[in-house]
Formats: C-alpha cells, sequence, structure tokens
C-alpha cells in the first residue's frame, strides 16, 4: 500500500508540521505516528464523518455571486494545523502590544492627533482615509478602546518568521469557524485529542460575553446585549446566529430596533420596547445609521450615532475604529508601538510600499510582477492582484488601476507562505495556510488560543478566503511542557 | 423577546405541525386505501381536498391519479403546502432563530430537511415512500420532543406550543370535514359497509384510536367519534384540546388582553356544536366556519404580538 505522505515535499516553503517528507517536527509528532496508524480508509471514513457533520451542523456560509443558493457548507481539512504554546505565548503577547497600540492610535486619532503632530503620519494619509469618521472626533468610548474585537492575518514565510498581514478591526468574521471546527475535530479524532495537551478555545463566547458587559454604559449592572446582523441573507449569518445563541444574546436586525427621543436605542419585543445597552454590530460604519452615513442604507439603525455619542449605548466596535483598518495606516503600526507604548514591536510586520509615496510608487511599478498589490480598504481577498500568479495582461491591466488611485494601493513582496499537510484526494499535499487569531479588548485584553487556520486548497494557491475556494483547519496549540 | 423572533418561532411550529400532519395524513391514506375494497369511490383527490387545494393541483396536473397526487404533496416545491415546502420553510425559520433554541432543535430539522431532499424522488415507490413517512413522523416527534425537555417553557416556548396548537387545531377540522363529506348522502351502500374502517382511521389520523377505545368505550361509529375530537378536553388532537392549549399560551403571554377572550368564544362556540342534531350538510357549514374562526384567531395573534408598528 502506498503511504499518505508519498511525494509530500516541504521544499517550497516553511511546512508547519514537518521539517521534511520523512520527519515531523517535535509539536506533530504525536499526529503523525497517529495518522500512520490508520489504513488510507480509515482516513477517508473520518473525513466522510466530518462533512456529514459539517452538513448536520449546518455549518454554512454564503458567497455573493451565488444567486439562489444561500447556504453552502463550510469547508473543513480534517488534519489539524499544530503550534507548539512556547511560540504561541510569544505571538499572544505580541497580538496584544499590536492591539492596544492601535486603540491608543485610534482614541488619538479621533483626539488631539499627536501622531499626526509629531509628523510620525501625514495627515493626508488619516484625512484621505474612506473609514476616518468625522463624526467620532471627540467621542471617548469605556477604557479608551474603540477596537473591541480584532482579526489579525499571520502568515509564516520561508524564513520561518510570523508576520502581521493586516489587522481587521472592523466586523472581522470567522471565530464561530475557528470553534465548531474543534467540534468537528472532537467527533472525528476522540481517541486522538485525549491523549495531547491542546489549549482550549471553547470559552471564547464567555470572553466575549464579559469583554461587551465591560463596555456598556456605566451603572448598568446588567446590560442587555445585542448582536446586530445585517439579515439572514449576509454572508455571515450563521456566525451572527451562531455567536449570539453562544453568548445568551439577542439577535437583532436593524427593523428591530428604534432610537427614541431620549436618545435611547430600544428593541421591539412582545412586551413592548426594551432598552438595549450594547450592541455588538455586524453590519459597517456606511450602513449603521442613515441619519449620519449613507441615507439608503436599510441595514441599519436612524439614530444610532445620537444615542452612541450620548453614551447610551455601547457600540462594538465603536464607530469609526475601521480607521486603523487601512492597509496604509497599516505601514505605520510598528511606529505607533514605539510611540504609543515605548516598546519594539514583537511582531514584524510585513514590507510595505505606499503608492502615495513616490519613491514607493515607482518601486510598485517597476516591480508589479513581483509584488502582491491590494487595495486599501477592501477585504475578502477581492481586488488584489498577485504579480508571480498574474498574465502579462493582468498585470497591466492592474498598473492602469493604480495609476487612477494610487493613495488606495500598497504593494508588499510575494511571500512563500507557510503550508500544512492537507487532504487531497486521499493523498496528504503541502497547501498554504494563515492564522487569524481574534483578541478581545475592553477592560481586558484576550487572545483566543491559536485562532482560524485557513488553507489555500488548490494547488499552489496563496489566496485563503473563503470566498475564493479556501478551507480551514483546526489549530492545535500544544503545551509541549509535561509530555 | 423580539417580536421578529416571536413570529419567527411561530411559523416554526406551525411548518413542523403541517409536515408532520402532512405524512400522517398520507400515510394513513394509503392504509385506508389497501383495506377498501377496489371500485369503491374514493380516489386520491380526496386528499386535496383536505388541503383545500384542488385548484392549484388541477392548474398542474391533469388526472388525480396516486402519482401526481403524491408528487404535489409530499414532493412539489413551487406547491406552499407541500410537505417538503413546509419541512424548507419550518427550516428556514429556524435557520432564522437559532439562537433561541437549543442546538439539537436546529440540527434535528436541518437532518430531517437534508434527509426529505435527499431521499424525495423515492417517495413515487410506495415501499420507500412508506419508509420516508415513518422517517418524517419520527424527526418531528423528535423536534417536539427535544423542545419540551431541553428548553425553558417560557415566552419564545410558548409561541411555539401556539403555532402547533393552531396548525394541529385547523388540520383536525379539516380531517373532520373531510369524513363528513365521506358521509354525506351520496354515498353508495358499498362504501356504508366500509365505515368503520373509515372511521378507525380518521382516528389513526390523529393518533386517537387507542385512547377512544379508552374512552368513550363504545364501538367506533361517527358520531361518537366526531364529537370525541371536537370536544374531548384531554386528547392532544382534539380541537377543544388544542384550544385549550392556546388559551393556556395566551394567558401566560403579555399584553394579551383581547386575546383571552377571543379564545374563550371560540372555546365555548366548539363546546355548543351538537353533532347528534346537526345534518352532515350543517356539520360541514360548521366545520368550515371552524376554520374561518381560526383564521381569525391568526390575525389577532399577529396583530396583537408580531406588527412591528408598537403602540408608544
Amino acid at each position: 500500500m502506498k503511504s499518505i505522505w508519498e511525494n509530500y515535499t516541504t521544499e517550497n516553503a516553511y511546512d508547519e508540521l514537518m521539517y521534511s517528507e520523512f520527519q515531523p517536527r517535535p509539536v506533530s509528532h504525536g499526529l503523525c505516528q497517529y495518522l500512520n496508524s490508520l489504513k488510507k480508509t480509515d482516513i477517508d471514513k473520518r473525513k466522510i464523518a466530518a462533512e456529514l457533520a459539517i452538513m448536520e451542523m449546518g455549518i454554512t456560509f454564503t458567497v455573493y455571486s451565488d444567486e439562489g443558493n444561500i447556504d453552502r457548507a463550510w469547508p473543513f481539512d480534517i488534519i489539524p494545523r499544530i503550534m507548539d504554546a512556547r511560540e504561541w505565548r510569544i505571538i499572544e503577547k505580541g497580538l496584544k502590544q499590536r492591539l492596544t497600540a492601535l486603540n491608543c492610535f485610534i482614541s488619538d486619532v479621533y483626539g488631539e492627533q499627536h501622531f499626526i503632530k509629531d509628523g510620525k503620519i501625514p495627515s493626508e494619509t488619516i484625512n484621505s482615509s474612506k473609514n476616518f469618521r468625522k463624526e467620532c472626533v471627540g467621542m471617548k468610548p469605556r477604557h479608551n478602546v474603540w477596537a473591541n474585537i480584532c482579526g489579525t492575518d499571520l502568515v509564516r514565510n520561508k524564513d520561518g518568521v510570523m508576520y502581521v498581514l493586516e489587522d481587521n478591526l472592523r466586523v472581522p468574521s470567522g471565530v464561530s469557524y475557528m470553534l465548531e471546527n474543534r467540534v468537528i475535530t472532537k467527533r472525528v479524532f476522540p481517541e486522538l485529542l485525549q491523549g495531547i495537551n491542546i489549549l482550549p478555545i471553547d470559552d471564547y463566547p464567555t470572553q466575549l460575553h464579559d469583554m461587551l458587559s465591560s463596555i456598556a454604559p456605566e451603572h448598568i449592572p446588567k446590560p442587555l446585549i445585542a448582536v446586530l446582523t445585517p439579515g439572514i441573507y449576509n454572508s455571515a449569518y450563521f456566525e451572527h446566529a451562531y455567536l449570539a445563541q453562544q453568548m445568551g444574546a439577542q439577535l437583532v436586525e436593524g427593523s428591530d430596533l428604534v432610537v427614541k427621543d431620549d436618545n435611547c436605542v430600544y428593541m421591539r419585543t412582545i412586551e413592548g420596547l426594551e432598552k438595549v445597552d450594547v450592541i455588538y454590530r455586524r453590519i459597517d460604519d456606511d450602513f449603521l445609521d442613515p441619519e449620519v452615513f449613507r441615507k439608503d442604507s436599510a441595514l441599519g439603525v436612524p439614530g444610532l450615532m445620537r444615542a452612541w455619542k450620548a453614551g447610551n449605548v455601547a457600540l462594538a466596535n465603536a464607530p469609526g475604529a475601521g480607521v486603523a483598518d487601512d492597509k496604509v495606516v497599516y505601514a505605520y503600526v510598528p511606529e505607533m508601538i514605539r510611540y504609543y507604548l515605548n516598546e519594539e514591536p514583537i511582531l514584524p510586520n510585513v514590507p510595505t510600499y505606499l503608492c502615495s509615496n513616490p519613491e514607493h510608487y515607482e518601486y510598485v511599478m517597476a516591480h508589479l510582477a513581483e509584488l502582491v498589490v491590494k487595495p486599501a480598504n477592501e477585504s475578502g481577498g477581492y481586488g488584489m492582484l498577485v504579480g508571480p500568479h498574474a498574465t502579462a495582461k493582468e498585470v497591466a491591466a492592474f498598473r492602469k488601476v493604480i495609476q487612477a488611485d494610487p493613495r488606495n494601493y500598497i504593494g508588499q513582496p510575494t511571500l512563500a507562505i507557510s503550508t500544512a499537510p492537507t487532504l487531497c484526494k486521499g493523498k496528504l499535499e503541502p497547501r498554504h495556510i494563515d492564522l487569524r487569531p481574534f483578541i478581545l479588548q475592553g477592560e481586558n485584553t484576550f487572545v483566543t488560543a491559536g485562532g482560524l487556520t485557513r488553507v489555500a486548497l488548490r494547488k499552489g494557491s496563496l489566496v485563503v478566503n473563503s470566498s475564493q475556494g479556501g478551507g480551514s483547519k483546526d489549530t492545535w496549540i500544544i503545551n509541549m511542557e509535561g509530555n | 423577546m423580539l417580536s421578529r423572533s416571536a413570529e419567527r418561532l411561530y411559523w416554526l411550529a406551525r411548518y413542523m405541525e403541517r409536515t408532520e400532519n402532512t405524512a400522517k395524513v398520507v400515510s394513513v391514506y394509503m392504509n385506508l386505501l389497501m383495506d377498501l375494497p377496489k371500485g369503491v369511490e374514493m380516489g386520491w383527490q380526496q386528499l386535496l381536498r383536505i388541503n383545500g387545494a384542488e385548484a392549484e393541483f388541477y392548474e398542474k396536473y391533469k388526472s388525480a391519479g396516486e402519482r401526481n397526487v403524491i408528487r404535489f404533496l409530499l414532493s412539489d416545491e413551487s406547491y406552499m403546502g407541500s410537505l417538503f415546502s413546509s419541512l424548507s420553510a419550518a427550516r428556514e425559520n429556524i435557520r432564522t432563530t437559532r439562537e433561541l433554541l437549543p442546538d439539537e432543535a436546529w440540527e434535528q430539522v436541518n437532518e430531517l430537511y437534508l434527509f426529505a431532499k435527499n431521499d424525495l424522488e423515492t417517495v413515487s415507490n410506495r415501499r420507500s415512500r412508506v419508509l420516508f413517512l415513518k422517517k418524517i413522523l419520527e424527526g418531528c416527534q423528535r423536534f417536539s420532543g427535544l423542545l419540551s425537555g431541553y428548553m425553558s417553557h417560557h415566552h419564545p416556548y410558548r409561541f411555539i406550543r401556539l403555532g402547533r396548537n393552531l396548525e394541529r387545531a385547523d388540520m383536525t377540522s379539516r380531517i373532520l370535514d373531510l369524513a363528513s363529506l365521506l358521509l354525506s348522502e351520496s354515498r353508495s351502500d358499498e362504501l356504508r359497509q366500509y365505515e368503520t374502517i373509515l372511521w378507525m382511521n380518521i382516528l389513526t389520523a390523529l393518533n386517537a384510536l387507542l385512547m377512544y377505545r379508552q374512552h368513550v368505550r363504545s364501538r367506533v361509529k361517527g358520531d361518537d367519534v366526531l364529537s370525541y375530537l371536537l370536544l374531548d378536553k384531554d386528547l392532544p388532537r382534539s380541537v377543544t384540546r388544542c384550544l385549550v392549549e392556546i388559551s393556556d399560551c395566551i394567558n401566560q403571554l403579555p399584553n394579551n388582553d383581547a386575546l383571552s377572550d377571543r379564545v374563550q368564544e371560540l372555546e365555548d362556540y366548539v363546546q355548543a356544536i351538537d353533532i347528534r342534531e346537526a345534518t352532515q350538510l350543517q356539520l360541514r357549514v360548521i366545520l368550515d366556519d371552524l376554520q374561518n374562526k381560526l383564521g381569525g384567531l391568526h390575525g389577532h395573534i399577529a396583530d396583537n404580538w408580531f406588527s412591528r408598528i408598537m403602540p408608544e
């Protein structure tokens, strides 16, 4: 019988589990031993069991272009991604450091603007940011935290170093899949999980609930918490419902809420109107309040900004927090850490060329075929160019796009992002992965143990977004001490 | 609780009940036809009458044979009253109220939906249809059971009970309507001989045969069965019992002022029905009227709790 590892290669990138085809890293030793003890048909059976569980649990996501097809099963690879807890603890520290600095920066931007006045960032960069909301100037959310929930994307380059690719500070999604992936793994590999010391992740909903309680308007002992969803056709609706259910919070749509003349937010219940204290909103700023932002928004709640500014309701994330979720602002995060915290960044940025900077612009234009070029404000992997994978025609077309709006584009070297063994037609093959840990900040700061590992299922592909053919893996942070 | 959530839970329960009722009626009807001799004038079109769906059926199909009627009632996605449409609607309602229900509730409905979707084509074959219907019935029962056992019996649960019992009362009245139609003067002598079988099947369709025997302690005959299914206070699927449940829920829900009286009126109306005095024709008029009144009650419930426009 042929081995499932046949022709496995670790030559093209850093592999998270394997030194080489034959030698697992110490942290994945237990898993590899276990996999090798299974027959090929057993592995297939586990895969089928996982797919069945996903169908039955109804873990789905939506692709916007799939008309009439609301749910699509979540593509899941049963082989987990593994990391040593000793490495993880450093990353965790780095993530806390980063979000703390980012929140200092957002407070500063809507306050005194020392960072700009001290010449650390051009004022032009802030003023031209789509996500800078002048309506938020002067606001002081509780604990001075604007971005309460952050999903930071990490990738490991061939040099073995973990880099921060981006900070998602608007409405980061994926945490429910992280949680469900572990549930599935427990169903599929119960015997394996018992013998390995994996850090648990299932306290996230409790932590989220505590964080949201901690930002409620003061003097409210038991705040009423609601998750505001754009509705049942949103691609992340599953997650909104899941988190509301896990927290025991209300899941509301814009039309369930009303802001009265007293500038308080109420929801329409069978008993009449009931006051809402904290809203975990999963709607972009643009659609939040038609009185202030997009007038045509039917998803939001007229008057919500009034209520927020009056301090009668907490919004997580705070409106305007997205100003730091901009790929141009991203380039300045290491400087923010030094400036606000007087510390050296623990996690490095990917070198970034800003097309708004004339020198950088020249460099990007000259090296388009080698670089990854991204728009500053898109998410979901849309509208980007992966130079080495693009045709000459695509590169030429993208050149024009950048020329038209240089402020909105950044270039980064194409990283050889790390791989992990992934089950492909009964065999293990290396596939590129990233990692999205979730960080909560309110009164305290919390980081998930690991995060959501996304995997580019197409051979050679570097794009891990679920909307672009990506899947996910369970992520194990293993405590090796005491093993 | 949110008005929108109350509405979705109410409809979730109605659609689950409708799914179960459709499965039950079709499987009992198959049994009945097997008991009756060939040539007795009971075709498949009677099943369409129960659902009041004859007009819609004949827009799509020419003849009301077994194959067409079964397809229409069980698997036709374009007919809103089909079993599969009901189950799909139930799933859509639970998908959007998951946060209020135990995990298992969603998984149960989702699994049942996936099973039905997968096996939908097998219903044209009688043997696999029997298995299909059995699984659907079991799934619906499991759903009710786990809600009863896992969920607090608070407001959300009351809206589920409300929806379930309104749908149930409606279905029971439809089945009685059909029975009285079959007993009308025009029936043949041959069918008359099989009257007991017919009534036993009606009782079976409403899971009431054993209870009837224990409670009524007489042989199965038309007037007694009709009275029992309309007026008994304890039988889960009798119209009166359903109204008791509805009334109980309404009285425990907030802002119920006008509704309590309306249910009471309806209960009084049903209790005043005297089967023995009514001719078959009068009975059908009464049952028709009852269905309209149930529809009216639904309207009041919706206005009272589901409406998005709230009094200040």
